[in-house]
């Protein structure tokens, strides 16, 4: 098992009502795969999943990334600083 | 790559924006110009667009409240520097700073500034290529609060590479 944190922001932390989230995940569990496993844990994430961003170790991740040991990933919405 | 020689600046901080320390930091001796692009809290915005996705419409705005993912925040500030200086070998100095928290009309937000020898080097388009890239892969929201509610304005740049 792979233990990891997640961390919410913007939009994201206010559905999930939580900055974030600890969790033991098997090791070959891709981004897709950890989407639906964060959709089940909190259902308020669902609706807006489809255009979240996620990061791995503050690099920006994709679906079939897979996730790395103690990895620390960030969900949250496009940017939108300046 | 080997490590540039020229100074690059860059933070998320919760303090004002001092432009005078940011210039004598990316001003070298060989220096001749600077070109800078900040941007600040709109109070009044008088015209409909669309601005990062979101279409908006004449209102006000009483303040605006940023939030960073500031580890990330700052390695992508590195990598927009380090595309700049990928596209403009001229560019000696680069400042890039973005403030958080909680910023009302007229004060600066975000300060992108770049440095080198002569103004005719492309160092303005440095800079613009600067904030543009900052406002697509730089971890940075904003929740703008008006009289009558509040609304997380979201972008629409999705990045395809890490």
């Amino acid at each position: 098992m792979n233990k990891i944190n997640i961390l919410f922001f913007a939009t994201m932390r206010t559905r999930a009502k939580r900055s974030s989230l600890e969790l033991e995940i098997k090791s070959d569990t891709n981004v897709a795969e950890l989407k639906e496993i964060i959709t089940a844990k909190i259902p308020a994430l669902e609706a807006s999943l489809h255009h979240t961003l996620v990061s791995i170790n503050r690099e920006y991740a994709f679906d079939e990334d897979i996730i790395p040991e103690n990895a620390e990933i960030a969900l949250f919405p496009p940017v939108s600083g300046g | 790559m080997k490590p540039s020689p020229f100074p690059t600046i860059f933070s998320i901080t919760e303090d004002e924006i001092d432009l005078n320390t940011l210039l004598d930091k990316i001003t070298l001796t060989s220096t001749g110009a600077a070109a800078i692009f900040t941007g600040m809290v709109r109070g009044k915005t008088s015209r409909t667009g669309k601005a990062q996705g979101i279409k908006y419409a004449p209102h006000e705005t009483t303040y605006l409240e940023y939030e960073a993912y500031k580890p990330m925040a700052e390695e992508k500030m590195l990598q927009v520097a380090k595309e700049i200086r990928e596209k403009w070998g001229v560019v000696e100095g680069i400042a890039i700073v973005q403030r958080i928290g909680k910023l009302y009309p007229r004060t600066p937000t975000v300060l992108i500034a770049c440095t080198a020898s002569h103004r005719d080097t492309g160092v303005f388009e440095a800079a613009r290529y600067g904030i543009d890239r900052l406002k697509e892969i730089v971890p940075v929201w904003k929740k703008e609060i008006m009289p009558d509610g509040e609304e997380w304005v979201e972008g629409e740049y999705i990045p395809t590479e890490k």
